[in-house]
């Protein structure tokens, strides 16, 4: 049985009267959040792996590239990693003497090389299969492409969809559980009969469902998880404001006759945060574990793209390739298992301050 | 009690209407054409050679016959109430790959999707509950902090990659044969084996499976029932039980623990509606005929009919789990008010 | 031969591979692998042959069904009038007492039934039968729509007399007699108990829909809905049984018409069982454990899993060819690919030879034309486009191709606007050989200056797409039959316009005059030479990037005799066993 961390995450949300006495906004909250969190060693690893994961990510072009970072090619200096962007960017031209043209078969050229001088799509039909060794440290796949710079570059796809997902996710889930908890009565029956019905849709066959059919392309992966994941997220923001909702600065701030608006988004949302926040952290693995899911169904990911997932789908299919299962595998794991670590960690950190003391 | 269980019945119409549209509407308004798919052969063309040569261009009308025999040409809303109607009958119609009745395909299915999963809840419950109660009467203690440990470790396994390396390495191929790659039974399986034969040959097949869709309920269960026992121990009744001088181990069993069971009864029936989705992946890689890969197949072949009564089974399945899971908890737990609105 | 054997030699299924009597020549060309010669010994019956099947077929029901593993299993249980030799590929009669006599307008084919014949209950087979066969195809409300287009122009049938029948055909074309010969004969007590198309004429099946009479509507309901699960015919096996996602088998009838017959196979095995197992390791593991007698591999499954000293002992590994081929499609009115100079250095990028090495394992063979390579129409002298991207630049020069802005991609000035080179590849989801092959052509473009991107679809948008001509390039592939080639088909260009065969659009008017001619030339020489010249113009044109004809594997367990590989494949009918090595022994009572 496989459930999303998002839909039994525990609310985090304790008894109405330690929270009066937290400060309702501000800076002093998640300062003393983070001290608190520095104190715990296991989650603060999964943090700083998180930020590895989050650098390999963005400085993917530098880490892998089949794009020397210096050349130095009849008696010029060129940079081609960094023209590469501005080319791409329309900047800039490449010069007519570097127009298409093999770096690694230059004659009487001096280049350095990334780390892994390979893109994640660059084939090699004479080199299918390679099992690991100097060339290719994580060897190769049926087409000859490299695995480790697939890894590396598939950490940006991964997570990317994770943030986009998880974001589109929040903003749903934000909005539909303050309107439901602020209004109440008939509102809140509505929308909660919605909650309904997004439960008892099976989520993830309808995630196979739209991936299958619907062309394969990574934003339509982000949308569809995201637009199927609010529903926790969006009864923590339900119970947070029905709780909040009833104490008295919400009251008189009402009485007062400030707009309902501002109320909710204003005095009442930053309060009702602690457990959307930990649903965020956990949705993030939860999203990359559907996405693998779905590629390593080979539906969903464009075909000229590498992802974590896709490489294991081509494991299934040539078992003898242990490399191709035993990486990406672990390069999921470990990222889902730091996003994990953090959002434990968080939890724990703001479930005794919202309770008070123990 | 009665009426409170009448009222969310009647709720839960809406709720069904709206998931069983939201299928439908999904189906019929994905690209590709079940029409098209028939003419050109099933799904036999994509993998496979190619288009057959013998099929010669004019096949237009037969589909466009096709498709009026299906009532795939009237507009969507007439298709959808047909269906509806169709639905109180429980006749769900012919599958469009095979012609078979698609409640019959279904059926055919249960039994194995159903027996998966209550072997793999069993399996869950009868590990996380001990190691969850271990955990909370030993907080902080060096088993406590494996077992988390463990739980963080296990709930990460991404399944894909927990299955992959289980037919990489232990499922013949390269490696070690240790369990069998596939299926639910050897294949000169006979009823005529001797009880302990038959049951051996299942379980040998059946162990993989079901440990894999389990090893994350033994993470996520177990961390629940040791949070939800620590709340109840910290509760003034168990002190109380203490000071009146009664052993730790009845104060255990008999007071703590039933209270600490409620969330996770509760948590029972929300495992209903999992039984479609989530054995998707492990039924498709072990080659076991249950619900989960019936889906897959049918989504890839367009096949309307089924996909649509496999919605609605689950949406049915779900609903029904939710308004259990209500009962039980206000059943088991007069505190909770249902229908009264905070003022 | 049937169409239910031409549809076996479709290979819809790659994986399930070619099982057919059809053939061309008597040249082999397998690998070290491969036994050709039959065995000596005298046959004998007894033994059970379980077969692998990926999955369930969809229904057996001999007119309506079109997947390939329901046409490997209907084989053995319908017969036609005519057969074809599995070596000489020649049109045999089997049903028919000889090969039919045709009049001298081409327009009408006398067939002569045999006496002896009977249905698998008993019941004699005669003329009234192989006349309610052609009626059921005809029938507008039977489910068969693609095996009735085939059969258009036929504009008549009727009986001369109980075992004479006669055909009569609207053009004369010389497949007609092939696909005359073809036609299931089935029983016309089963499959119309209540008689109910006794009175109707093949006019009257070409009346619209709504003015046929209620027999017809009654019998095509009956037809099309009762039938999928009990298919009975004349042929030397009869069905058993099928257990949905488990097994389907077949028995050898006891009181099979055929036996001792001169010109008529003559079955062995007692039972064909085929076991549905969707998972190709699985197969693998089964096979290996006895629990398989033959199964297709893999390209991976024939490499890495099959070579143990054990494994070799007990299974004989036969590698064929199947006859389809896959092929780049270039859309021709697309405005880089209207040139033809573009087309033949689009081929010249593709490594074909390496492509068949890593992207098939080896399994196939580079072909440079649309016809099946054993056939005698197949040009051996075609110029082949060896991967030479050198070649390829010049020619992209000469056409015109440049990088004259510096953003690294080559463009041109075509029809008064600057075009840069950047196209899309259509591939449809399920195919990992064509993806990787367009992957592979992608990267290699790249290194040119040419920007291509692949986009996978699913199978049944890609062919929509493709029908509208809503591609640039398209990867796919064809799947023919042994038989004798009609490209018109495919390359005719009244084919490019309505959703025809032609998708590239393919239009030459050289061309056109030889296809036509070709379909009323009843000379096989005179044939050969029209098509020689007709490969030669597709060469030189490279509509298509020709890639491959597929190779299939299949693995057999020693102790059956028998097994040889023929122009169309393998053929299990041949196949026996000696009472000694009999696994199963002789049951050939179900139990």
């Amino acid at each position: 049985m496989s459930s999303t961390p998002l839909n039994t995450a525990q609310p985090a949300s304790g008894n109405a009267a330690a929270v009066e006495n937290a400060p309702p906004t501000g800076e002093g909250l998640w300062a003393s959040v983070w001290k608190q969190f520095k104190r715990k060693p296991v989650a603060l690893a999964g943090f700083y792996l998180v930020c590895f994961l989050a650098f390999m990510a963005v400085f993917g072009d530098f880490l892998a590239n089949d794009k020397p970072y210096y050349l130095s090619y009849k008696g010029k200096s060129y940079f081609p990693v960094f023209r590469g962007y501005l080319v791409d960017a329309r900047l800039a031209q490449w010069p007519a003497e570097l127009l298409n043209v093999e770096y690694k078969k230059l004659d009487g050229a001096t280049a350095i090389f990334p780390p892994i001088p390979y893109r994640p799509t660059n084939i090699d039909l004479f080199a299918p299969y390679e099992t690991p060794s100097k060339d290719h440290w994580f060897g190769t796949d049926k087409l000859g492409r490299d695995i480790m710079a697939g890894m590396i570059h598939g950490a940006r796809i991964s997570l990317s969809i994770g943030f986009v997902a998880v974001g589109i996710a929040v903003v749903i889930g934000v909005i539909l559980g303050a309107i439901a908890g602020y209004f109440g009565s008939w509102v809140d029956l509505v929308i909660s009969r919605l909650f309904e019905v997004m439960l008892a849709i099976p989520t993830f066959f309808l995630l196979i469902t739209v991936a299958a059919i619907f062309p394969p392309s990574i934003f339509l992966t982000m949308a569809i998880i995201g637009s199927t994941s609010w529903v926790g997220i969006a009864r923590f923001t339900r119970n947070e404001f029905l709780r909040i909702r009833n104490l008295d600065y919400v009251t008189s701030a009402i009485a007062l006759g400030v707009p309902d608006r501002t109320v909710m988004f204003k005095h009442i949302l930053p309060n009702a945060l602690a457990p959307v926040i930990v649903s965020v952290v956990l949705g993030i693995a939860g999203a990359i574990l559907v996405e693998s899911a779905l590629s390593f169904l080979g539906i969903g990911v464009p075909a000229e793209l590498v992802t974590w997932g896709s490489i294991l789908h081509e494991a299934s299919g040539a078992t003898f390739a242990w490399w191709l299962a035993v990486f990406p595998g672990a390069a999921i794991f470990i990222t889902v298992l730091s996003y994990y670590l953090v959002g434990e960690g968080l939890r724990e950190v703001l479930d005794p301050r919202l309770r008070g003391l123990r | 009690m009665a009426s409170y269980a009448l009222k969310r019945l009647l709720l839960m119409i809406p709720t069904f209407i709206g998931v069983t549209l939201i299928g439908f509407l999904i189906m019929r308004l994905a690209p590709g054409d079940p029409a098209e798919l028939r003419a050109a052969g099933g799904l036999g063309g994509a993998s496979g050679a190619g288009v057959s040569l013998e099929k010669r261009g004019a096949v237009d009308e037969a589909v466009a016959q096709w498709r009026a025999q299906y009532g795939l040409d009237r507009p969507v809303q007439v298709q959808y109430a047909l269906w509806l109607k169709n639905l109180f009958t429980l006749n769900f119609g012919e599958s469009f790959k095979d012609n078979q009745s698609v409640w019959n395909k279904i059926v055919e299915r249960v039994p194995v999707t159903v027996k998966l999963n209550l072997l793999s809840l069993m399996v869950v419950y009868l590990v996380a509950i001990p190691l969850g109660m271990y955990s909370a009467t030993h907080p902080n203690s060096l088993g406590d902090q494996v077992t988390t440990l463990a739980a963080f470790v296990l709930f990460a396994v991404p399944l894909v990659w927990a299955a992959t390396m289980a037919i990489v390495f232990i499922c013949g191929g390269d490696f070690y044969y240790l369990f069998p790659p596939a299926g639910l039974a050897s294949l000169d399986y006979a009823e005529d084996w001797p009880l302990w034969r038959k049951f051996k040959d299942q379980a040998w097949h059946v162990f993989l499976p079901v440990l894999l869709m389990s090893y994350d309920g033994f993470a996520g269960l177990s961390r629940y029932m040791r949070a939800s026992m620590l709340e109840v121990l910290s509760q003034d009744f168990v002190q109380v039980a203490r000071a009146k001088g009664l052993e730790e181990r009845l104060v255990i069993f008999k007071h703590v623990l039933r209270n600490s069971l409620i969330p996770q009864v509760t948590m029972l029936a929300s495992i209903l509606p999992g039984l479609l989705g989530g054995s998707v992946i492990i039924e498709t890689i072990f080659s076991i005929p249950g619900l989960g890969q019936l889906g897959y197949e049918s989504v890839l072949a367009r096949d309307y009919p089924t996909v649509m009564a496999l919605f609605t089974v689950s949406a049915v399945l779900t609903l029904i789990g939710i308004l259990i899971s209500d009962l039980l908890l206000s059943v088991v737990d007069p505190r909770i008010a249902f229908g009264r609105r905070l003022q | 031969m049937s169409p239910a054997s031409w549809k076996a030699a479709l290979c819809l299924l790659l994986l399930v591979g070619c099982r057919s009597g059809q053939e061309t020549e008597t040249e082999s060309r397998g690998s070290s692998s491969v036994v050709s010669r039959p065995d000596a010994g005298k046959p004998a019956t007894g033994d059970w042959l379980i077969s692998h099947s990926l999955s369930d077929p969809e229904q057996l029901n001999p007119l309506t069904s079109n997947d390939a593993s329901a046409s490997e299993l209907l084989q053995y249980i319908f017969q036609s009038l005519l057969t074809r030799d599995p070596r000489s590929l020649e049109l045999k009669p089997l049903i028919a007492v000889a090969r039919p006599a045709i009049s001298v307008d081409r327009r009408r084919y006398t067939f002569t039934i045999r006496r002896d014949a009977h249905f698998q209950d008993g019941t004699p087979l005669s003329g009234e039968d192989v006349l309610f066969s052609i009626k059921a195809i005809k029938c507008p409300l039977v489910n068969a729509p693609f095996l009735r287009v085939y059969f258009d122009s036929v504009v008549d049938a009727r009986l001369l007399d109980e075992f004479t029948i006669q055909f009569s055909i609207k053009e004369p074309y010389f497949l007609n007699e092939s696909v005359l010969g073809g036609i299931d004969v089935l029983p016309r007590h089963y499959y119309d108990p209540g008689n109910l198309l006794k009175d109707v004429t093949l006019a009257d099946l070409r009346k619209p829909a709504d003015q046929l009479s209620a027999a017809i509507k009654k019998f095509a309901d009956d037809f099309n809905k009762n039938f999928s699960r009990n298919p009975m015919g004349s042929g030397p096996y009869k069905f058993q049984s099928w257990k949905t996602g488990r097994e389907i088998e077949l028995m050898r009838d006891e009181k099979y018409w055929g036996y001792g017959k001169a010109g008529v196979d003559q079955p062995y095995l007692d039972r064909y069982k085929y076991r549905i197992i969707n998972n190709l390791d699985a197969a693998l593991v089964t096979l290996k454990s006895g629990g398989l007698d033959e199964m297709n591999l893999n390209p991976v499954q024939h490499k890495r899993g099959t070579g143990s000293e054990r494994f070799k002992s007990e299974f004989q590994k036969y590698d064929y060819f199947a006859p389809n081929f896959s092929y780049i499609g270039w859309n021709n009115e697309h405005p880089i690919f209207r040139d033809k100079r573009v087309r033949k250095a689009m081929t010249y990028f593709t490594n074909r030879k390496q492509m068949v090495r890593t992207i098939l394992f080896g399994l196939g063979e580079v072909v440079e034309g649309p016809i099946y390579f054993f056939r005698p129409e197949y040009d051996k002298s075609l110029r082949s486009y060896d991967y030479d991207p050198k070649k390829g630049l010049e020619l992209l020069q000469q056409a015109g191709w440049s990088d004259s802005d510096g953003d690294g991609i080559l463009d041109n000035v075509v029809d008064g606007r600057k075009v840069p080179f950047r196209f899309e590849i259509k591939v449809n989801a399920g195919n990992t050989t064509r993806k990787s092959v367009a992957l592979v052509l992608q990267d290699e473009l790249k290194k040119h200056g040419i920007a291509a991107t692949v986009r996978e679809l699913d199978w049944t948008i890609f062919l929509a797409d493709v029908k509208v001509r809503k591609f640039d390039a398209i990867l796919l592939g064809w799947a023919m039959s042994v038989n004798e080639p009609d490209a018109y088909q495919v390359w005719h260009s009244s084919q490019a316009a309505n959703k025809g065969s032609n998708h590239i659009s393919f239009k030459n008017a050289r061309a056109d005059r030889i296809l036509e001619q070709y379909r009323r030339e009843f000379d096989e020489r005179k044939r050969i030479e029209l098509y020689r010249e007709f490969q030669q113009i597709l060469s030189d044109e490279q509509p298509y990037t020709f890639l491959f004809v597929g190779k299939s594997v299949s693995a057999v367990q020693r102790r059956i005799r028998g097994v040889e590989v023929l122009p169309g494949g393998l053929r299990s009918i041949d196949w026996w066993v000696p009472p000694p090595a009999q696994k199963y022994g002789q049951r050939l009572t179900a139990n």
